[in-house]
């Protein structure tokens, strides 16, 4: 695993020895060493990757950082958090995605009708396998569990990502008299139910 | 730390920009402002059928009406507002008045009114209140001078009024500046805060940050007369004309 650290709450210390890893393009604020940059892009592998990313708009553009030194990213003095992934699978908002091991996998994968309020897409991206992801999260972002017994409701602004066994569904908080007027968080939610864990930032997007 | 409905904290921060609110029973927040929740919640707007009762008991600020809901039933309830400082306040059969835009939930045994300051809301009676700032809040007690955009709110009995600072405007530039309705900085129109009681101010010249130029611009009309208001309508009017 590539070692992810915080120097300070918003800004990531990735120290590489010889491997390489990937982070949003631009998100390089400084480095020692010997890194080269190269340009990348995410989600799914090969020409129907590529047709896919085409197609639903969450291809991020990312640099593949290889080479030995330590790099610092960040972006809009945005808060980062580090997930530590072991064979597991996360889902996230590309726009929330900072950095990631270059050992994990990444996909484009359909969620449903959340982008037709938000103007985040359709489709969201997976991240696959066993190394650090760093996400960005306007405010310090929360790590909310869920579990059998207590399903979790989010506002779609606010939601960044989720990993676990967890089902994401839409509620339309079915009182016209609350979406008369202008769309608020509370008329639209996503509900999770399951085994899991949901990360938000305390922030709507705009 | 990962946080479930055993380990939130109850009616406290989680930290600068979140707070969590154990609802049993009804409270208003502003709308929007609910980022997530646990439990069986309801939200619904102020114009709600069987919510009148305490709608006409608590709520008694018809302006801002369109800005707060009400959320109903037992969870637990995560609000934020932009990644700006949110601060609880409990009140005894007290008052405090705060920027309208501010307010973020309130509990329904508060009563909210419409300060006589425009853009002001005041809320009376005894229970919590949240309001978010752009900073840490600092506590000041008058007499003190506070610039509007940094003014928070005020509880007790200050007595707030404009200041005009003279002095400021005599350097030439600064004087065309104001003529031309350019310049309004906090260092030539203040308000002024007399009598006893205590002021809060927070650490930022921004009202908020995050909000957009039209949510800038929104928070100040319900302040305006009824003369600016045509005003403004005309000049809407006239920028909208097809040229």
């Amino acid at each position: 695993m590539t070692p992810f650290s915080l120097p300070n709450p918003r800004l990531l210390r990735v120290d590489l020895r010889g491997n390489s890893m990937m982070a949003r393009a631009g998100s390089m604020v400084a480095y020692d060493g010997q890194v080269k940059f190269d340009k990348a892009i995410l989600g799914g592998e090969g020409v129907f990757g590529a047709l896919k990313r085409k197609a639903t708009g969450e291809g991020v553009p990312l640099m593949t950082c290889s080479g030995t030194g330590a790099v610092y990213f960040a972006q809009d003095a945005a808060h980062v958090m580090i997930l530590p992934l072991q064979n597991e699978k996360l889902w996230v908002e590309s726009s929330s995605l900072l950095a990631l091991d270059s050992g994990l996998k990444t996909n484009t994968t359909f969620t449903g009708l959340r982008g037709v309020s938000t103007g985040q897409g359709l489709f969201t991206t997976t991240v696959e396998g066993t190394g650090n992801v760093a996400m960005l999260s306007h405010g310090t972002p929360l790590e909310l569990e869920v579990g059998p017994s207590y399903p979790l409701f989010v506002d779609p602004d606010a939601f960044l990502g989720y990993s676990g066994q967890l089902q994401q569904e839409f509620i339309f908080d079915i009182n016209w008299k609350t979406f008369v007027g202008e769309g608020s968080g509370e008329s639209f939610q996503l509900k999770f139910s399951g085994q899991g864990t949901v990360y938000i930032q305390p922030n709507e997007r705009k | 730390m990962k946080l479930n409905p055993n380990n939130l904290p109850r009616n406290d921060n989680i930290n600068p920009y979140a707070f969590c609110v154990e609802v049993n029973g009804e409270i208003f927040i502003q709308k929007g402002k609910m980022i997530a929740y646990y439990g069986q919640l309801r939200f619904e707007s102020l114009g709600a059928g069987p919510l009148d009762m305490i709608v006409q008991n608590a709520f008694n600020a018809p302006l801002y009406a369109r800005d707060f809901i009400v959320v109903t039933g037992r969870g637990q309830l995560i609000l934020g507002d932009r990644g700006n400082d949110v601060n609880s306040f409990d009140l005894e059969a007290g008052n405090l008045t705060v920027k309208a835009d501010h307010v973020l939930g309130f509990e329904k045994g508060l009563i909210c009114q419409q300060s006589i300051v425009p853009n002001y809301l005041t809320l009376l009676g005894t229970g919590k209140f949240l309001a978010s700032s752009n900073g840490p809040i600092h506590f000041m007690e008058p007499p003190a001078r506070v610039d509007e955009q940094a003014l928070l709110g005020w509880a007790d009995l200050p007595c707030p009024s404009l200041r005009y600072d003279h002095a400021h405007i005599q350097n030439a530039l600064q004087a065309v500046g104001s003529i031309m309705g350019l310049r309004r900085t906090g260092e030539e129109e203040q308000i002024d805060m007399t009598g006893s009681g205590t002021i809060l101010v927070q650490s930022s010249e921004e009202a908020l940050k995050g909000r957009s130029d039209l949510a800038n611009i929104l928070s100040q009309v319900t302040g305006l007369h009824h003369n600016d208001l045509v005003q403004l309508q005309a000049h809407v009017a006239q920028r909208l004309r097809p040229n």
